[in-house]
């Protein structure tokens, strides 16, 4: 008999104590892949923000706790335009809002002149007019959530809009939210004059970090964001996420090494006889340490696979909400489950040393004699 | 082989238990020569079970030595390898592990040899069908007669062709009939593979069929020689 299957055969003794022992580790792995998964969603939509429109990069103010909270001025925006290396800079305020079923229906404001260097494909309709105040433009994904189509009119804040356009540009937060005139924005969000990000197209071959080092160096108050790390400079949500989710991580170690370890020290207890027939005829410590490791580690990866799998049904789940939907798509990276079986193992070594040193200890003729 | 050869050397040993309270052996001394087949007997709690464990090096001794094929068991840096290769031992109570089948039991020994999956299945099939059983290989212990599972224990000690077997008591929980089986079986693997067995009963009459017999009392060897008849030895016992 193969090693291994000597291994699996000692869990499938007990076969009710291994699967219940597996499915809690597989709790402690759904949560820490189901957390990755939607931590590593909202990176992609962060990154999806920074990029919106087809832009180089974005603008916002330094030192903000929540994107939502950036202010950039018009004359912050004009400067930024005014720049050697900038084709054109766009200024969007965001905002977010009840929208029918949705209380989380993102709305972009943005200048309808500028609807020509921001990339918003159209699907069907038109762009606003620069002269409509009470125009807006659905995402696929809002009007389909709100069964409108173009001609059909929406009330927001208390103000009715007609649908003139529905846009998809592929990016979940977009295609989920809706954009209004920036003016109209601005005067229903009372900001006037304000906005939260300014979008930069740079000129084709400008140096991009010349470019915005030099907006960092000459505007101290602003921040240029590129990439995710950068994001970080004017929205802290993503590394509370992170943070959480190594706290979560190192939870689940800990709880599920102690279920482990209950689990394998009955098990090692349970055979201190077999043990000790074991060592006398002639098993190395050595492989008595590895047959305990062995089912422990064998135990903690059935969990992951189990935690993996329903981590993804559990992620699938959460989409039959519409307000999930259009600002979440799950990313299963290979990181994420690589975390969840690097979790398991660490678990399985947990749980298992103290039972695997105690097996290795125990004197051959006394684990025989043992009752 | 040379029969003149010891293997064994038990050198004034002495174990004790419970904080010394309980003294095992008191002093033994025994010599056993290659390819001999010695039966150790005498009354219970004289310690000749103690003395094959500390022989099996399943235990050690609180002082005295015990050298096998001249290496003191004391100096030996892996116990594990002597106890997988240089002795088999058989239990009066087989101590086979019940979920595997017997084919499985007799490899355990070998997962310390370096042999493959395939050979590890094959000898113990050669092993099994030395000892009868050979159709009895996928078999759990659970159903195997307990004669069958002692000769399955038998081939378990074989498993790393070791040069010494030590059996203890592997009648003493068997019918006669199985019993003279088993009995039967151990002296003629003594025979066929010259291998120095070593058998511990408190039945004269299963001690009758060694080459030698030693006789322990309060944990010292007390008596030995060449075997006489059984009833012979109920005499002597008789009149004592």
């Amino acid at each position: 008999m193969p090693f291994f299957m000597l291994i699996l055969r000692n869990l499938l003794r007990q076969r009710v104590r291994t699967l219940l022992t597996a499915f809690g580790i597989s709790l402690g792995i759904t949560t820490v892949v189901a957390l990755g998964v939607v931590t590593g969603s909202f990176k992609a939509t962060a990154q999806q923000v920074l990029r919106a429109g087809g832009s180089d990069f974005a603008i916002g103010q330094a030192g903000s706790a929540d994107l939502t909270y950036s202010t950039v001025t018009e004359e912050q925006l004009q400067a930024v335009a005014d720049y050697e290396g900038v084709e054109h800079a766009t200024g969007v305020l965001m905002a977010v809002s009840r929208l029918g079923s949705n209380p989380y229906f993102i709305q972009l404001g943005i200048d309808p002149k500028d609807l020509a260097y921001f990339q918003v494909p159209l699907v069907d309709g038109r762009y606003l007019a620069p002269d409509g105040p009470n125009e807006i433009l659905l995402g696929q994904e809002a009007a389909s959530q709100l069964d409108k189509k173009v001609g059909d009119a929406v009330e927001l804040k208390g103000r009715i809009f007609q649908v003139v356009g529905i846009y998809r540009t592929g990016d979940v937060w977009e295609d989920g939210g809706g954009m209004l005139p920036l003016a109209t924005m601005q005067e229903y969000e009372r900001k006037p004059g304000l906005m939260t990000l300014i979008y930069v197209k740079a000129k084709r071959g400008a140096d991009l970090d010349a470019l915005t080092a030099q907006i960092e160096e000459d505007h101290p108050e602003l921040a240029t964001l590129r990439t995710l790390s950068d994001y970080g400079d004017v929205d802290q949500g993503l590394q509370l996420m992170d943070a959480a989710n190594l706290a979560i991580s190192f939870l689940a170690v800990f709880i599920g090494g102690i279920g482990v370890m209950n689990t394998m020290v009955m098990s090692v207890m349970e055979r201190t006889r077999e043990f000790g027939i074991l060592r006398a005829v002639g098993w190395r410590p050595r492989r008595v340490l590895q047959m305990v490791l062995g089912e422990s580690i064998l135990l903690c990866l059935i969990g992951a696979v189990i935690g993996s799998i329903l981590a993804v049904i559990f992620t699938r789940l959460i989409l039959i909400f519409p307000v999930v939907r259009s600002f979440l798509e799950p990313e299963y990276t290979p990181e994420v489950f690589i975390r969840g079986l690097v979790v398991g193992v660490a678990v399985a070594l947990l749980g298992a040393l103290y039972p695997a040193v105690r097996a290795v200890r125990l004197s051959p003729i006394q684990a025989i004699r043992y009752e | 082989m040379n029969r003149n050869r010891i293997v064994i050397d038990v050198q004034d040993v002495v174990k004790t238990y419970e904080e010394r309270r309980i003294h095992a052996l008191n002093g033994a001394t025994l010599q056993i020569r290659e390819g001999e087949f010695v039966a150790i007997t005498g009354p219970s709690g004289c310690g000749k079970s103690t003395l094959l464990h500390l022989i099996a090096a399943l235990d050690r001794p609180d002082s005295g030595r015990i050298i096998v094929n001249g290496v003191d068991l004391a100096q030996m840096r892996d116990l594990s390898l002597y106890r997988s290769h240089q002795v088999g031992l058989v239990f009066q109570l087989h101590n086979l592990l019940p979920t595997l089948s017997a084919s499985a039991n007799v490899q355990l020994p070998m997962y310390e040899a370096e042999l493959s999956f395939w050979e590890r299945r094959a000898k113990a099939q050669r092993l099994l069908e030395a000892v009868g059983l050979g159709r009895r290989a996928n078999t759990p212990p659970t159903k195997l007669s307990g004669g069958e599972r002692q000769r399955v224990a038998i081939a378990r000690a074989l498993a790393n062709d070791p040069p010494i077997l030590l059996a203890d008591e592997p009648t003493g929980n068997l019918d006669s009939k199985a019993g003279q089986m088993v009995l039967d079986l151990l002296r003629s693997i003594q025979e066929e593979r010259g291998v120095t067995l070593v058998l511990v009963s408190h039945d004269l009459q299963i001690a009758a069929g060694a080459q030698r017999i030693v006789r322990m009392l309060d944990g010292q060897v007390v008596d030995e020689g060449v075997a006489p008849s059984a009833t012979a030895w109920e005499a002597v016992e008789g009149e004592r």
